[in-house]
């Protein structure tokens, strides 16, 4: 009954984005204020809908309904409460419905916090985000029933959730994703909703700076939780794959950290606007693209779900018509807004213009690689795979001049900047970076031109200048002290963001180098050495789950005799499903992981084990965290907040 | 040519939906066979029911037969296996190469010949036996040298034992009438 009622919500949440696509439009061609109006109330009422829709889903899965085709085959009544919950988001079908969910999340909110903009602009942003609700509702509806039954005839138990699903990242990792993926849309519809206006100005560049921010830091969030997933639970100790999926998640990334610092141009000068909403639809565009990637069955990956041509050829033509008709309006409208604004070559604006051409050509690379498999293909020139070294050795060449060019940015000024000033605290920052990198080096008894040493070169330049400009800014403002109160939130945004990067670097480039890893065999009672601390295997045991059942291995880690730590390892032979999981045991610092990971039983009551010290491996996470947290003081900023600003209002007033 | 240049996103979009178009319609993974016109690999096993005959490459030559790998654990071997007895009423050659599960050490049940042959005999009794005989690729190892990635898959082998075919997926009428006959057809005329 409450599976019925969910289904219904779904079909009213289709018919209020129809109306949400229609009525607010013919009211921007008609002029009137009534059915612009409108668009408000169905925009949260859609969204009420789309929740009782998922609440009625979830409710199918806690209370283990295997009448509902969706619960049998991803869920069992052993399944523990809270991975039931998640389960219902672990199918294709249940995650399209919560993709539906977070876009009519985002409608709503664009709703209730655009009371500044004019009403038309605001209704032409809901008609277009009602849209695209539009054709994903009907998805989910029409080619993907969360809510089908399998009556008259239903199994007594499900089928259980894929254990790989069956961890505390994958809790977290999908939800925010999927708001950084449709978190877009809001960019996406400012731009359309401008391009249908015909203006693009500062004040337009300023709406739309916070959606896209908040869009791209679900979207570091989420890919940083999925790596740690993958590092926890796929027990290889890897932490990114180049997977399609992977892969298909990080080209919008790339594109929206194009998009927030094109936006800051457009902002402050008003110019680069015709690349500023190209980036715009290309962010929401390769959310799009990438969700096709995944659920169509193009390319082979370890996390596709399962295919249908059907569902691949809705999607497609979906695309069509939403990225087709966008660049479309892009091609026909651009060419006739132009920017004023002049600009010396040594500007913050050529930097960032650097940057934009060095995220895309990342992004390109991406693309290429990642579709370059299925070109070949169809141009019928045999089959090829593209592999990790490729992408590592790309994005080695590509990051050594961003990082570069990253440190330098945020000293330069807009329009016009004197090399000289610069040029003392510059090299300042350079030989301390070349001090901190050798010092670091040093320590570690490795002084060698390296990975490793590229990287902490690197970091440490684009972490200490982005901390000294700080400092050089707040004594340009006064005191030290006075100066770093009148900074806004946004810069201190920027500057966290831009050292969450550096500390990326410094991890990739670390782990990398000084990653030790063994495979051995061991029984109870033996040690192995590795990177100076001794592993001790004490016991292995059966293990006894709620829905699996196998072995889990307790060591002890000593270093110089002393006891470090004791680690505990698992492998899971999930019962229903019959696979076996590795729970790879984590002993963790910031300055190295140890990781072991339990393999087969062997002859003789011996196992093997796959032993690695992995020196800053969490720092890989820990700059995803810092840039999603410069992400979250910038949206912080006073001036998003400001209901009106000054100029807003008859600005606005020109956007019909 | 300015208004042209904002044009191109759509160009290159509407090129990519080309690609994606067709990749629907064609199965990624479908490779090129890397076997396809290179003699058999070398190998020695033994035959399912009669273990102490010693198959190679050597003593399958001197006619056109195909290679089915298979196992009575596939379902889709299984529905495959009626049309094969079909074939062979027709007079095609057929070899089974039999493909064991790896087994885990902890949770499964050591491998027995005899558990096997029963299971074997009853199955082909069942659905329809198409073979020759079988040969029992135990390790896996002649089925790992031929490139293969799963069961059913099934290779043309000519007299002189050189693959001239690799099918990944089941035999039915439309496969065989489609891409298999034809190449049958070409290796078996002397």
């Amino acid at each position: 009954m409450i599976v019925e009622a969910g289904q219904l919500a779904l079909t009213f949440a289709f018919a209020l984005s129809v109306l949400l696509a229609l009525v607010p439009l013919y009211g921007s061609y008609r002029a009137s204020q009534p059915l612009l109006l409108m668009a408000k109330p169905l925009a949260i009422a859609q969204f009420v809908s789309c929740l009782l829709a998922m609440l009625a889903l979830i409710y199918a899965f806690r209370s283990s309904d295997f009448t509902v085709i969706n619960v049998a085959q991803n869920s069992s009544s052993t399944l523990p409460w809270y991975y039931q919950i998640t389960a219902s988001f672990g199918s294709h079908e249940g995650s399209m419905l919560l993709w539906v969910l977070m876009l009519a999340g985002w409608t709503a909110l664009v709703a209730i916090f655009s009371k500044a903009l004019p009403l038309l602009l605001q209704g032409r942003i809901l008609a277009i985000l009602g849209l695209i609700n539009a054709g994903f509702i009907a998805f989910s509806l029409f080619m993907s029933n969360p809510f089908a039954r399998s009556l008259p005839f239903f199994p007594v138990e499900g089928r259980d959730l894929n254990p790989l699903l069956q961890d505390f990242g994958m809790i977290l990792h999908p939800p925010t994703l999927y708001m950084g993926y449709v978190g877009f849309a809001v960019a996406f519809a400012f731009a359309i909703a401008a391009l249908m206006g015909g203006r693009f100005d500062s004040v337009w560049a300023r709406w739309v700076r916070p959606w896209a921010l908040a869009a791209w830091l679900f979207l570091t969030l989420g890919i940083m939780l999925g790596s740690w997933w993958a590092y926890n639970e796929l027990g290889w100790g890897g932490w990114w794959f180049w997977d399609p999926v992977e892969n298909a998640s990080f080209m919008p990334w790339l594109a929206g950290t194009a998009l927030i610092h094109s936006l800051a141009v457009t902002e402050k000068r008003g110019t680069f606007k015709s690349w500023t909403v190209l980036l715009a639809l290309a962010a929401f565009a390769l959310s799009l693209v990438g969700a096709f990637l995944v659920r169509s069955g193009v390319l082979v990956s370890v996390h596709s779900f399962a295919t249908d041509p059907g569902r691949g050829l809705y999607l497609l033509v979906f695309l069509l018509l939403v990225i087709g008709g966008s660049l479309l309006l892009y091609g026909s409208r651009m060419h006739a807004v132009r920017s004023q604004a002049r600009y010396k070559l040594f500007s913050r604006e050529m930097l960032l213009w650097g940057n934009n051409i060095f995220l895309l050509t990342a992004c390109f690379i991406v693309f290429l690689g990642t579709l370059f498999p299925l070109f070949h293909k169809e141009l019928g020139l045999g089959s090829v795979s593209i592999g990790a070294p490729f992408f590592d050795q790309m994005f080695y060449y590509l990051s050594i001049p961003f990082a570069l060019l990253l440190g330098l940015g945020p000293w330069v000024r807009w329009k016009q900047q004197q090399l000289s000033p610069l040029l003392s605290p510059l090299a300042l920052v350079a030989v301390a970076a070349l001090v901190l990198a050798l010092g670091v080096m040093a320590t570690l008894q490795s002084v060698q031109a390296n990975l490793a040493l590229m990287g902490l070169l690197l970091g440490a330049w684009v972490g200490m200048s982005a901390l000294a400009e700080v400092m050089q800014r707040a004594r340009q403002l006064g005191s030290v002290k006075q100066g770093l109160g009148k900074l806004n939130a946004s810069h201190y945004g920027m500057t966290l963001a831009h050292i969450g990067f550096a500390v990326l670097v410094i991890g990739v480039a670390m782990t990398k180098t000084y990653t030790e890893e063994r495979d051995v065999r061991m029984q109870a009672g033996d040690s192995v050495q590795l990177a100076g601390y001794q592993f001790t295997l004490t016991e292995v045991y059966p293990l006894n789950g709620a829905n699996y059942g196998g072995q889990a291995a307790e060591l002890d880690v000593s270093k110089d005799g002393h006891y470090v730590t004791h680690l505990h390892a698992e492998k899971r032979f999930y019962r229903i499903q019959r696979t076996i999981m590795t729970e790879a045991a984590v002993h963790a610092r910031l300055s190295r992981d140890l990781y072991v990971s339990l393999g087969e039983e062997l002859p003789g009551n011996a196992w093997a084990l796959r032993i690695q010290v992995k020196p800053f491996v969490r720092w890989i996470w820990l700059g995803g965290l810092l840039m999603t947290a410069g992400a979250l003081l910038s949206l912080l900023d006073k001036r998003y907040r400001r209901k009106q600003l000054a100029g807003a209002a008859q600005a606005g007033e020109q956007y019909a | 040519m300015r208004k042209v240049l904002f044009y191109i996103p759509l160009s290159l979009f509407l090129l990519l939906t080309l690609f994606l178009l067709s990749g629907l319609f064609s199965d990624p993974r479908e490779r090129d066979s890397a076997v396809i016109n290179k003699p058999l690999p070398a190998f020695a096993l033994a035959d399912l029911m009669q273990p102490e005959h010693i198959w190679t490459p050597e003593k399958l030559a001197g006619e056109v037969f195909l290679l089915n790998v298979w196992g009575t654990w596939c379902p889709t071997c299984n529905a495959e296996l009626a049309y094969l007895a079909e074939l062979r009423a027709q007079g095609v050659k057929i070899v089974g190469l039999y493909y064991e599960l790896p087994r885990d050490p902890t949770f499964d049940a050591p491998f027995d010949l005899a558990t096997l042959q029963q299971d074997v005999t009853q199955k082909l009794a069942q659905q329809g036996d198409p073979y020759q005989f079988n040969i029992l690729d135990l390790q896996r190892t002649l089925s790992l040298d031929l490139g293969v990635s799963g069961a059913p898959e099934t290779f043309i082998i000519d007299a002189n034992g050189i693959v001239r075919a690799h099918h990944i997926g089941d035999i039915n009428p439309m496969v065989w009438r489609g891409k298999l006959a034809a190449v049958y057809q070409q290796w078996s005329k002397p």
